[in-house]
């Protein structure tokens, strides 16, 4: 009868330390799993971080391409404001001045015309030669499209 | 009991990042334009103009304009080479953005 009721409690006590040895383990794996998934949720975090970072650059690129494309189209308009400012200058009247003087205001408009074939070579994408690059007084720049054509001119 | 019994799951995490191709097209070569020759003709120098065109062996024609026809000639010149030139430059900005020379390493 006692030898029973022994082997039972042993059995409870075996059973007992088998089940917490087994808990134990489990532990230790679950453990080893999120020691795992801290690392990767770390570098998730620097990743995230990376991406933030690489999307600011983006943004600042994009404000400076626009702010560029602005100032472009500005500097072309003026282009454009000045070329009307020439033909109408004051009373200067181009039909007029060409009847008094032909021959000057031939070489005169022969003159814009090569310069103005000039610029839409340099819009279509043909590179500036050293002289329009260094040009910086009024007398070296093409008055066509000085924004284009010179780009160390200062207007003055 | 339940708690016990179930266990951590493994975080997985996914990525798969395929670059797009570059288009990489060549820019289109820069224009080489022709020089024209603009002649003036005036009711006073016409006969001499002609003359001076038939001893040049050209054809003794013009195809005329008015002043103020010339002066719009030239702006719309003006304003088709103000468009290029923001097309060339939005072209380029596209590029340098989307396909830069070096690629991040990220």
């Amino acid at each position: 009868m006692f030898g029973g009721i022994k082997l039972f409690f042993i059995g409870i006590i075996i059973s007992a330390v088998i089940g917490a040895g087994a808990y134990v383990m489990k532990l230790q794996r679950d453990n080893t799993i999120l020691k795992e998934n801290a690392i990767k949720l770390e570098s998730a975090v620097a990743e995230q971080k990376n991406l933030i970072e690489n999307q600011k650059k983006d943004f600042e690129e994009i404000l400076t391409a626009n702010k560029k494309m602005n100032e472009l189209v500005n500097n072309l308009k003026k282009d454009l404001d000045d070329l009307d400012k020439r033909f109408n200058k004051g009373e200067r009247d181009i039909g007029k001045l060409a009847i008094e003087r032909t021959g000057a205001i031939e070489r005169v408009i022969n003159k814009g015309s090569e310069n103005a074939k000039r610029c839409i070579e340099i819009a279509s994408g043909s590179p500036l030669t050293e002289e329009e690059k260094n040009a910086t007084k009024k007398s070296e720049i093409n008055p066509e499209c000085p924004s284009l054509a010179n780009p160390a001119y200062i207007a003055y | 009991m339940l708690t016990n019994c179930s266990s951590v799951k493994q975080l997985s995490i996914f990525k798969q990042e395929v670059p797009r191709q570059k288009l990489d097209l060549q820019k289109p070569t820069p224009l080489q334009l022709e020089q024209i020759k603009w002649i003036i003709i005036t009711s006073e120098n016409a006969n001499e103009v002609f003359k001076k065109m038939e001893e040049q062996g050209l054809d003794p024609v013009l195809f005329g304009l008015t002043d103020n026809d010339y002066q719009l000639i030239a702006k719309n010149f003006a304003q088709i080479r103000n468009q290029l030139k923001i097309t060339n430059d939005l072209l380029d900005k596209y590029k340098e953005y989307y396909e830069p020379k070096e690629k991040n390493n990220d």
